[in-house]
Formats: C-alpha cells, sequence, structure tokens
C-alpha cells in the first residue's frame, strides 16, 4: 500500500480539479470546501509518505508497471518527500486564509480559478517526485502555465505582468528542453539514476558543457536568478492576494530544487575534479542574486515588492550555500529553501492580511494607519526575525549552515556577501516595522481580524519556530539522505 | 469572426454530407490505433475538427454550434475517464495505469489489456476534442466583445 503513496498524493488534487467543474456545476460555493477537502487528504497522504519513506527507505514508483529507464520512474525519496510536505501544507494554509477574501473577487470564475490552483500543486508534487529530466519539464510547464493564468486573474495591470511572465516563463523552459536534449543527444537517457552513471566521464564534453549551461539559464529564468529575475516582482505583486502566497512560496523553489539534483545527483557524483568550475558559477552568481536583490528591496515601496526582491535575494543565499560542492553546503541550501518557502508563503500572506484589513500597499500607506492586530503584528515580527535570521527561528539556522559551509571551503568572499544581505535585510525590515510600528493614533477602527487570518498567519509563525527548534532534528535527516553527495 | 456562417448553399450542403464522414473516419482512427497508426489523440483531433468546421459554416446559432456548447460542458470528462482506467487498475493492487491489474470481472489478462488501452484512448480523444473547440470559442469570444466562459 505504501508503495502506492507518491502516485496518490498526485492523483487526488489532480482528479479534484478535472471533476470541479462538475463538484461545482449546481453551486459555485463548493469550490473550496472540495479543493480544502483535497488539499487536507493529500496532506494527510504526503505525511504518511515521509514517515513511511524515513523508516523503510525511498520509494521508486514505476508508472504503469514499466521499469525504467522504458517507462516513468518516480523517486521519493526524503528530500522529495519532505518538500512535498511543506508544498502540500503550504498550499493547505494559503487556501485556508483566503476565506474572508469575498467570492465576488472571481467574478463568477472560481470554478476555474480552484481548479488550476489545485492543478499547480499536483504539477508542484510531480516536479518534486519525478524520476528523470523529461518529466520534470512537463511538471515545470504545468505549473508554469497554471501560474501565469493564476497571476492574470485580476485583470488590468495584471494581465501585462502575466504576459511577461509568460514569455519569460516559455523562454526559459524552452532553454530547459534544449539542455535535455543536449544530455540526451550525448548520454542516451534522461533517467537521473542512470544519468549520474554515465554523466561523470563526459563532462569534457562539449554537448554536455552545453546542455548543462542551457539548463542553468532555464532554471535561471524559474528560479528568478539576480540577471533573470525580472518577471517575478510585477508577477507577483499584481498576482491575487489569495494566490500570491503559493506562488512565492514553491514556484522560484522547485526551479531551484531541480538544479540541486542536477547539480548533485547527476553531474556532482564521482570525479570530483571537472564540476569545480560548475560550482564557482554558481556561488557567484548567488552572491551577486543576494547582495542585489536586498539593494533593489531598499529602493521599493510597495510593500509586496519589497518581499518579492526579498526572495530573489533569499534564492541567491540558497545557491551560496548549494555552490560551496561539500556535503554541508547541500544540507544547508536544502535546508534554507524549506525554510524560505514557509518564509515567503508567511509574507505574502501577511502582505495580503494588510491589503484586506487595513488598505495598506505602500509604505507611506502604513504610516497613516493603525496596525492593531497582535496576531499580525506578531507574526510579522516572527517572520522578520527568521528572514533577517536571528535565533531561535528556522532562518536563523539555515543561514548558520550556509555560513558554516562558506568557512569549512575558506570562501570569504561568499562569506561577505551572506553578511551583507544579512545587514541589508535587517535595514529593509526595519524601514517596514519602523512605519508599521508608528503608526497614526488616531486611524479609522477596523473590524476583528477574522478568525482564518490570525489561524494562517500564527500556523506559519510557528512552523518558522518549529523549523527553528527543531532544526538539528531536520538537519540530521537532511545529512543521512545526502550521504556520499559532494565532497 | 463567426458571426454569421457561410452563405454559399455548396458549402453548406457539402459540409452537412462531409462532417458525418469526417467523423465516423475520425472513429475508425481511433479505434484502428488498437492495430497500426492512429489512436485517441489523432481521432480526437479529427472529432474536434468536424464540430469546428460545423461551427464555421453554419455560424454560431447552427446546430453543431450549440451541440458543440453543450460538449464544452463535459470538459475535463475525459480526462476522468483516463483516471479512471489508472483508478481501477490501482484498486486491483498494480502501478497506476498497469492494465493487467484493472478490476473488470470476467476478463483475463491479454483483454484486459486490450479494453485497458481502448478506454485510456477513448477518454484521451475525447478531452482532446473538446479542447480544440474549447480554443475556436475563446478565439471567438475574444473577437466578438461577447464574454464567454469557454
Amino acid at each position: 500500500m505504501t508503495y502506492h503513496i507518491p502516485a496518490l498524493v498526485f492523483l487526488v488534487p489532480f482528479v479534484t480539479a478535472i471533476g470541479l467543474p462538475l463538484i461545482a456545476l449546481r453551486d459555485e460555493r463548493r469550490c473550496r470546501p472540495a479543493a480544502l477537502a483535497a488539499l487536507s487528504v493529500m496532506a494527510v497522504l504526503s505525511l504518511m509518505n515521509l514517515g513511511s519513506v524515513l523508516s523503510q527507505g525511498e520509494i521508486r514508483y514505476a508508472f504503469s508497471g514499466w521499469a525504467p529507464p522504458v517507462g516513468i520512474e518516480w523517486v521519493a525519496d526524503e528530500i522529495a518527500s519532505i518538500m512535498v510536505v511543506a508544498a502540500t501544507l503550504l498550499a493547505l494554509v494559503s487556501v485556508l486564509y483566503s476565506s474572508p477574501f469575498p467570492i465576488q473577487t472571481l467574478q463568477g470564475r472560481s470554478v476555474p480559478y480552484y481548479s488550476i490552483l489545485l492543478l499547480l500543486v499536483s504539477g508542484l508534487s510531480g516536479v518534486i517526485y519525478a524520476g528523470d529530466l523529461f518529466n520534470i519539464f512537463v511538471f515545470l510547464e504545468i505549473v508554469a502555465l497554471s501560474a501565469y493564468s493564476l497571476v492574470a486573474v485580476p485583470g488590468g495591470r495584471a494581465l501585462v505582468s502575466a504576459f511577461r511572465y509568460l514569455i519569460m516563463g516559455a523562454l526559459g523552459a524552452s532553454f530547459y528542453l534544449l539542455g535535455v536534449a543536449y544530455f540526451y543527444a550525448s548520454t542516451g537517457t534522461l533517467n537521473i539514476a542512470d544519468l549520474a552513471q554515465r554523466t561523470p566521464g563526459l563532462l569534457e564534453s562539449k554537448a554536455v558543457i552545453g546542455g548543462l549551461i542551457f539548463m542553468f539559464i532555464g532554471l535561471g529564468i524559474k528560479m528568478a536568478l539576480m540577471p533573470l529575475h525580472a518577471w517575478l516582482p510585477d508577477a507577483y505583486s499584481d498576482a491575487p492576494d489569495t494566490a500570491s502566497p503559493i506562488l512565492a512560496a514553491l514556484l522560484t523553489k522547485v526551479a531551484l530544487l531541480v538544479w540541486v539534483r542536477i547539480l548533485f545527483w547527476v553531474i556532482g557524483v564521482g570525479d570530483a575534479e571537472q564540476p569545480a568550475v560548475v560550482f564557482s558559477l554558481v556561488w557567484v552568481m548567488g552572491a551577486l542574486a543576494s547582495v542585489g536583490g536586498v539593494v533593489l528591496a531598499l529602493s521599493q515601496t510597495e510593500i509586496k515588492r519589497i518581499f518579492a526582491y526579498g526572495g530573489i535575494a533569499h534564492v541567491g543565499l540558497v545557491l551560496i550555500g548549494v555552490g560551496q560542492g561539500s556535503h554541508t553546503g547541500l544540507t544547508a541550501g536544502l535546508f534554507y529553501l524549506l525554510n524560505d518557502a514557509v518564509m515567503q508563503c508567511a509574507l505574502f500572506l501577511l502582505a495580503g492580511v494588510l491589503v484586506h484589513q487595513y488598505g495598506v500597499r505602500t509604505l507611506d500607506d502604513l504610516k497613516s494607519v493603525n496596525v492593531s492586530s497582535s496576531w499580525v503584528v506578531g507574526a510579522f515580527v516572527v517572520v522578520a526575525v527568521s528572514m533577517i535570521g536571528l535565533p531561535p527561528t528556522g532562518g536563523f539556522f539555515g543561514k548558520w549552515y550556509i555560513v558554516l559551509s562558506a568557512v569549512e571551503s575558506r570562501n570569504y568572499f561568499a562569506l561577505a556577501a551572506i553578511i551583507i544581505t544579512t545587514l541589508l535585510t535587517l535595514a529593509y525590515f526595519a524601514r517596514v516595522l519602523e512605519r508599521m510600528f508608528r503608526g497614526a493614533p488616531k486611524s479609522p477602527q477596523v473590524p476583528d481580524t477574522p478568525l482564518s487570518f490570525r489561524a494562517s498567519v500564527a500556523a506559519l509563525a510557528a512552523a518558522i519556530m518549529g523549523l527553528g527548534l527543531w532544526s538539528d532534528r531536520i538537519v540530521s535527516v537532511l545529512l543521512e539522505a545526502t550521504r556520499g553527495l559532494g565532497q | 469572426m463567426i458571426h454569421t456562417g457561410h452563405e454559399s448553399i455548396v458549402v453548406r450542403r457539402s459540409a452537412a454530407l462531409l462532417i458525418p464522414i469526417m467523423q465516423l473516419f475520425g472513429l475508425y482512427v481511433l479505434f484502428f490505433g488498437q492495430y497500426g497508426p492512429g489512436g485517441g489523440f489523432v481521432g480526437g483531433v479529427m472529432l474536434g475538427a468536424s464540430l469546428i468546421a460545423g461551427i464555421l459554416i453554419f455560424g454560431p446559432d447552427g446546430q453543431p454550434a450549440a451541440a458543440a456548447k453543450k460538449l464544452l460542458k463535459t470538459d475535463g470528462l475525459g480526462l476522468l475517464i483516463f483516471v479512471g482506467v489508472g483508478g481501477l487498475c490501482l484498486i486491483g493492487g498494480g502501478a497506476f495505469l498497469n492494465y493487467s491489474h484493472m478490476q473488470l470481472p470476467g476478463l483475463d489478462g491479454p483483454t484486459r489489456r486490450y479494453v485497458g488501452i481502448i478506454l485510456t484512448q477513448i477518454g484521451v480523444a475525447a478531452d482532446i476534442a473538446v479542447a480544440a473547440v474549447s480554443i475556436v470559442f475563446s478565439l471567438y469570444a475574444a473577437s466578438s466583445d461577447e464574454v464567454s466562459n469557454g
């Protein structure tokens, strides 16, 4: 039974997504409960999957009974299972949080909206589980197509952002596919386990190097790596407030995870000398992205855009950790990726609450209102502390391991980049917090924060604290899962 | 784009003759996929194209357009058939879409594979046909400012 859980994790939201027009045939208001039920079942299944993977080892699921490399294979190892749990729970929290938003904002389009949201979540689980490079492409496209249409939901300016995102995203997907074709031409396989045996001897080949570069550019666009990030701030700030938490939490992170997989599971095994160039490229790009991201975040006035640039900087931090090429660096990168997904989700959720409760979109708006809800302010402080990287939050421990890996490999430039990023993150959060705490004393009375807002921000703040307090256990699981990878 | 149908009587009469033949051929290709080139995707495209031809020639008020609008309501039914077959295999204890484990009473192993493949092909064909028609309707809605939920 446990063998089939990875397929079921994907199928539950997928079947609900395509059955939603039938479920909501009579009454549109059934969409949200149906989506919630599907995501809850998915969450339970993904937790069961994690439990069985941790106790009995990884699951390799061969679709339709055809053994790989002929058939399609899904690999549910420890890392994939942890990431799917995170993705599912974050999606569940963001749908739970969306209840006070009036259904009229969707203008009678709630059936397609929730269908696409569920397709996005099932696509995410597909990207994380997929065991070969081509299926990763297919699921990345499912995720991307759903994301384009979710961004475009509000209409108006969002249409332009969504179109820009569509062009950039299609370009990224084409580059990635081109890289996959180069790999297939030179190795004759796309299965990650097979590639791991064949590519290390082929790293001299220009076709493999070219394929690697194409894949890096393609995934770089998808993960919003610094010079290729232009689509992200517009797309995330114009997306509907109900959808932006899940988009911000997971879109760039899955592309990053795919890149980490290629780096360590495909080319990083065996021959230690050759990939050194690739790894230095990765951490240098990461350092540029992290410093550039925070500098741009400092110059923004719109709250959602500040958070979007903060997310771009954090992608860079993960790459710094991964680019050290060491076992510690890989673990640090993966742990920080997990933390960053939760933090980004929390930030955009809080930005949505500020818009919905207080009508605050920019920093100047924040000056003229009094954010009275202790839940919102408390959660905001926890997320800010974690983003800056202070104990006892998850962000601190993630950053700590990245610093550790940089020190281990005596990479002081990377260390400097991390410190600059930390200080500038403190600076842009200080700008937000200063305006939040010096709110106007005589602002109009706002209605009480709805229960679902309070519950969702509290859940995410608790998750951030939990990731910090149990960081040693999570990191030891990750260390065990990545044993033998990296130098 | 398609505010009225085509006016020429020649086009209308020949379309009335040809569209059923196109549909029949689409079905033939769909089922012939068991033995040779063909199958769900191509058959579905042909079925969809026959409906699109009907919409273009008989106009948005014609009978094919009305049938296509009804068909749009079943969007996703094809995928549900596909997933349903996969689910029957899962229930039978095999991997998703492993037809030899499909739980249909009174069938032996080879027949199960045969029936499983033909059912998934029908599902694929239905979905492709609906998708093709829905593309035409959304282009139509974009060209005349009329909003229809395609």
